[in-house]
């Protein structure tokens, strides 16, 4: 729908030019030939940042003028203090080192498992008798629900923990790779077969990249997944990690340490969903020319 | 898929039918066709919206699959289809498109001929997406040639074309096939465009062929000539037009 406002836009700013080119000024122009717009209108600059900074910046007078309870919100700079404290200590390092490699391992695993299962269950039929419902029932259970028979099962252990990560990424991976495989345009199915590829060619050219937007967008997903995974595993059982810190300071009731590792979370999330658009806009190249 | 009977029966045929029937539940699409295309000829097929023209493209290209039907039915085992889209796939760029599924670099250098052919020289990195409508479909006839096909089925391949872009193409058409000499089988709504282009115009109405005409004006073939025109009118009575004169559209 964007493409097509923004088109729109080109189109009447271009009119609206020209029109003010050719009218004498004396000679108002009759408003009810003024179409009115339906679209949001023209982008405002930094439009994404305004709202945030109105957040901090709320945040910040509120602790300057004694709004805010540093009991139940620290000050801004307290929490950059703690954030320097932190480091110095290597706490926050060694955290965050533990919790990235849980969550690192649990989504590679998780990526490749999904999307073997979403390949086999789409592109054979008995792979989709097999695997397609055991995974909407999966679905269908939280993942977080799954936590207390894991640790009967794996012990609280980084097992349990990195499980807990792989099951809940498998999940988008699966649904929006298969969802992808099965909504290739059957035409070109029929192409293959007259051009006479072998099976390992319509793989490789014609399944993987149509799924391939698909895979990206349930990659974005996956990645906000294996975040909130890993929160919720580091909060329940865990002796490290971000989580284990952030649940350490509360006993402590240091919001400073609790505001420290949410923003970390923060910028881990923004950061790792801007990696996978990069990603998405490097392999996807043949989409961006049909947006342009 | 419906009994397809492999190779040859003759050496001089490209294409050996007899007595084709192809049903899609208690309707017969094809009822009884019989057909021979020698080597290098080319075929214009026309017919009404329904007639069966798609069926019987479909089932001589090998991909009516699930479809009940009986007959004989000889293709040669390396024929092209180009198809009214031009089915380029969006995510393999021009080049890869053309060569898809060829093996190597003789693939290649073959593949970077035909797209010169058929005048796409340079645009071998390009995104399909890129091109115009004239264009993808160049692509998807080189994507056909590279292949030195036997016969060339065409599914109304400049149906979805502007009638300028159209005309370029039947040139084109007419040159690379003068140079290949693929037998060809073309089918087509435009009476004009199989008058301009074949050399035998068969007409299927009703699953049947009703109609099988040998062109014989030479090429290139002037509209205002009035055999041209004569032409034009028998077919046009034949496919249910009762207008004489009138143009096809």
């Amino acid at each position: 729908m964007a493409t097509i406002w923004d088109a729109d836009e080109v189109k009447s700013s271009r009119q609206s030019g020209r029109e003010t080119v050719l009218t004498v000024p004396a000679v108002t122009r009759p408003t009810s030939r003024h179409r009115r717009r339906l679209g949001p209108g023209p982008a405002i600059p930094f439009g994404l940042q305004i709202g945030p900074a109105l957040l901090v910046l709320l945040w910040v007078a509120g602790s300057a003028f004694g709004w805010i309870d540093p009991r139940i919100l620290s000050a801004p700079w307290t929490v950059v203090e703690a954030f320097g404290r932190l480091i110095e200590q290597g706490r926050l390092q060694d955290n965050f080192v533990t919790s990235a490699t849980r969550a690192l391992l649990g989504l590679s695993i998780g990526l490749v498992i999904g999307t073997i299962l979403a390949v086999t269950a789409g592109l054979s039929r008995i792979g989709e008798a097999l695997i397609d419902g055991p995974v909407q029932i999966k679905r269908a259970i939280p993942t977080l629900a799954l936590i207390p028979l894991l640790i009967l099962w794996f012990g609280i252990g980084e097992g349990m923990k990195v499980t807990t990560i792989v099951l809940a990424v498998i999940i988008p991976i699966y649904i929006h790779t298969h969802n992808a495989l099965r909504g290739i345009d059957s035409r070109y199915v029929e192409l293959a077969e007259t051009l006479r590829m072998s099976q390992k060619d319509f793989i490789l050219q014609v399944v993987l990249p149509g799924a391939l937007p698909g895979f990206l967008l349930g990659l974005r997903f996956a990645v906000t997944l294996c975040w909130v995974s890993l929160v919720v595993v580091e909060q329940i059982n865990a002796t490290s990690g971000l989580g284990y810190m952030i649940e350490l300071a509360r006993n402590y009731g240091q919001t400073d340490v609790i505001l420290v590792g949410l923003v970390v979370y923060v910028l881990l999330g923004l950061v790792s969903d801007g990696l996978v658009r990069l990603l998405e806009r490097r392999v996807l190249s043949w989409r961006r020319t049909l947006a342009n | 898929m419906a009994p397809h009977l492999g190779q040859l029966t003759s050496a001089t045929k490209t294409v050996h039918v007899r007595n084709l029937v192809r049903r899609f539940a208690t309707k017969t699409i094809l009822d009884g066709v019989d057909l021979d295309i020698e080597e290098g000829e080319f075929v214009a097929l026309l017919g009404k919206s329904g007639s069966g023209k798609s069926t019987f493209l479909k089932a001589l290209a090998g991909l009516d699959h699930d479809v009940e039907g009986t007959g004989t039915l000889d293709t040669p085992e390396n024929l092209s289809v180009v198809f009214q889209d031009a089915r380029l796939l969006p995510w393999r760029s021009v080049i890869q498109n053309v060569t898809l599924g060829l093996p190597g670099a003789a693939g290649q250098e073959a593949g970077g001929k035909a797209l010169a052919e058929v005048g796409l020289e340079g645009r071998e990195a390009a995104w399909p997406n890129q091109l115009s409508g004239g264009e993808q479909q160049r692509v998807a006839l080189a994507r056909s040639l590279v292949r030195q096909p036997a016969l060339l089925l065409a599914d109304e391949p400049f149906g979805a074309l502007d009638a300028l872009t159209r005309l370029k193409m039947h040139d084109l058409l007419r040159e690379l096939c003068a140079r290949h000499r693929p037998a060809v089988l073309l089918v087509t709504h435009d009476v004009d465009e199989a008058i301009s282009l074949a050399d035998r115009i068969l007409v299927l109405d009703a699953g049947q062929l009703i109609e099988d005409l040998r062109i014989d004006l030479p090429s290139p073939r002037d509209h205002g000539d009035p055999r041209f025109a004569k032409i034009r009118t028998q077919l046009l009575s034949r496919l249910g037009v009762e207008t004489p004169g009138r143009r096809a559209a």
